[in-house]
């Protein structure tokens, strides 16, 4: 049972947690740079939009003096959404990466404090823990994610040329959402074995080993894309061989292939998803994800249960 | 009702084939300061653990205040201050910081007056706003004290509580030991090593020897007894004698 006084401890606990994470330089300069990378993404998206659109308008200059016909501009023939496009890769490299540090961190300040004993000689039942850390965690993505969805908002508010209608901005809400999603699956990976690793070094490469699998390995296995194609958002979602090979490893691990899940939901939303592609899947990369996250975050919750309290520190 | 404010029963302790403390029944009354006397790895250590609430026994039964550290440790861990062999506190935030955090942590209301309070009665106001970081072994004990008294536990668990302090700093600890019991009443359990820890501060001792309770008594009873601070080491090494013959 939740009581007031557990409420107010998870709320301390939290607070706690975030402040200490402000006050880890690693951690703010890798969501320093995932902002900056934002920028970046909404620059290159509208650089390379108008630069197509300059050379539309000079040719079709040349051509009405010609008395040519003109082809249709094909800057109106993409979604202004598309323009984001490089989001996705930069979510899934850069994102994902702070997301593992983040969560990480908060355990392993906690633990090279030294303080757990003080902790677990506290009045808080052992679950206030692992809720107060995964509070801090969603905290804590839900702020980059807010940042980078403000970033882009300004872009489009400051680039009348790429209006968004109510579906566009709909979408843009949902790209961001299903972004944090995709963080907090790495995140939670890092607040488990934060937790659970018997070292500090241990606890941030297993979960990056992970990161590295499901954004550079798996794509390659079920859908023949090599780690230089995963980082273009349009080659990476380039359909697979028709092999039995890649029919069989599409459906049997597509689903755990969370990079490409990602990449799909996020091609979708910003409208540069190749129309004759399809997911092979054999669960919906939006579930996928879901499944993911929930269970990342359960067994986050039960290493930091079942952490031993006595130990003030890795190694103690 | 009970005026114990420890009663353990066949508390026992295993890793695996190794056992930390085995079969312990042990009672300290209410306003005790107890001296939990044993060589290093005789099993003190993993008592304290098990009182706090840190670790759970394999078998038997404790109760702290009259709750089960097993089955109602959230409401035992209220009664309990609980000051570790090293303290550890956040190095990077003041000790008022740092206190007020445990103060809040432990549901004490007007935490900042309860701090100024405690820093008053451990002669350390000075040291609130400096960084926990920058202190010495002596001062974050202190610190570490009043993490551990600020909500006014009934019982305070000490793990070697002078452990690499200098004779300055043991005095000083001793002292605000003895002040702590006798003006809040507050029950203490220490454990330690040191004979002259227990006679200048302890009302009651036990001796654990390989996990096993083999001595408790009264101190009045044991002086009576045993007379002077020498002869309590004679009857602290014919309690333990496998470590002695080990040492010969």
């Amino acid at each position: 049972m939740v009581t007031a006084h557990s409420t107010s401890r998870i709320g301390l606990l939290t607070g706690h947690s975030l402040a200490a994470l402000m006050r880890e330089r690693t951690v703010a300069l890798l969501g320093l740079l995932f902002l900056i990378l934002v920028i970046v993404s909404a620059y290159l998206g509208w650089s390379a939009t108008s630069t197509v659109n300059a050379i539309y308008l000079r040719s079709a200059e040349y051509m009405s003096a010609q008395g040519q016909t003109l082809p249709p501009n094909p800057v109106l023939d993409t979604s202004p959404l598309a323009l984001l496009r490089n989001m996705a890769t930069y979510v899934s490299l850069i994102g994902a990466l702070a997301a593992i540090v983040i969560g990480h961190q908060l355990m392993s300040a906690e633990r090279k404090a030294g303080t757990m004993p003080l902790l677990g000689s506290r009045p808080m039942r052992p679950a206030d823990l692992g809720i107060a850390k995964s509070l801090a965690l969603i905290v804590a993505i839900a702020a980059l994610v807010i940042f980078a969805a403000l970033i882009n908002t300004a872009t489009f508010l400051a680039l009348p040329e790429f209006r968004l209608d109510a579906i566009g901005w709909l979408k843009l809400a949902a790209f961001y959402g299903a972004s944090g999603l995709y963080l907090l699956v790495f995140g939670f990976l890092g607040l488990w074995f934060g937790a659970s690793a018997k070292s500090e070094t241990v606890g941030l490469l297993i979960p990056v080993t992970i990161w590295l699998t499901l954004t550079f390995v798996l794509p390659q296995i079920t859908s023949n894309i090599n780690p230089v194609a995963a980082l273009n958002p349009v080659s990476a979602l380039a359909e697979p061989p028709a092999s039995a090979f890649f029919q069989i490893t599409g459906w049997a691990l597509g689903s755990l292939s969370l990079a490409e899940a990602y990449r799909i939901i996020s091609a979708q939303l910003l409208d540069f998803l190749p129309a004759n592609y399809i997911d092979r899947a054999a669960i919906p990369a939006a579930v996928s994800l879901f499944v993911a996250a929930l269970g990342f975050a359960g067994l986050a919750a039960r290493a930091i249960g079942r952490m031993d309290m006595t130990k003030g520190d890795y190694d103690a | 009702m009970s005026t114990f404010v420890v009663q353990t029963s066949h508390l026992t302790k295993r890793y695996g084939d190794h056992i930390a403390v085995k079969d312990l029944s042990l009672n300290v009354e209410k306003g005790e300061v107890f001296g939990f006397l044993g060589h290093n790895g005789a099993g003190k250590t993993t008592t304290i653990h098990m009182l706090t609430t840190l670790l759970k026994p394999t078998s038997g039964t404790a109760l702290v205040c009259g709750k089960s550290i097993t089955t109602d440790s959230l409401e035992a861990r209220r009664h309990i201050g609980y000051v570790p062999e090293n303290v550890r506190l956040y190095d990077t935030m003041s000790a008022r910081s740092n206190l007020r955090f445990f103060a809040k942590l432990s549901g004490v209301e007007d935490a900042d007056r309860r701090i100024d309070e405690t820093l008053e009665f451990l002669d350390c106001r000075d040291l609130a706003p400096r960084l926990v970081g920058s202190f010495s072994k002596g001062l974050r004990q202190r610190i570490g004290l009043a993490q551990a008294i600020l909500h006014r536990p009934d019982v305070l668990f000490l793990d070697e509580p002078t452990s690499g302090l200098d004779p300055m700093g043991i005095k000083t600890l001793r002292d605000l030991i003895v002040r702590l019991n006798r003006e809040f009443r507050t029950t203490i359990f220490m454990n330690t090593h040191l004979i002259s820890e227990i006679s200048r501060t302890c009302t009651s001792i036990g001796v654990l020897n390989q996990g096993e309770l083999v001595f408790r008594d009264t101190i009045e009873k044991v002086t009576a007894r045993y007379g002077s601070e020498s002869s309590l080491e004679e009857l602290y090494l014919s309690v333990t004698p496998v470590q002695t013959q080990g040492a010969a």
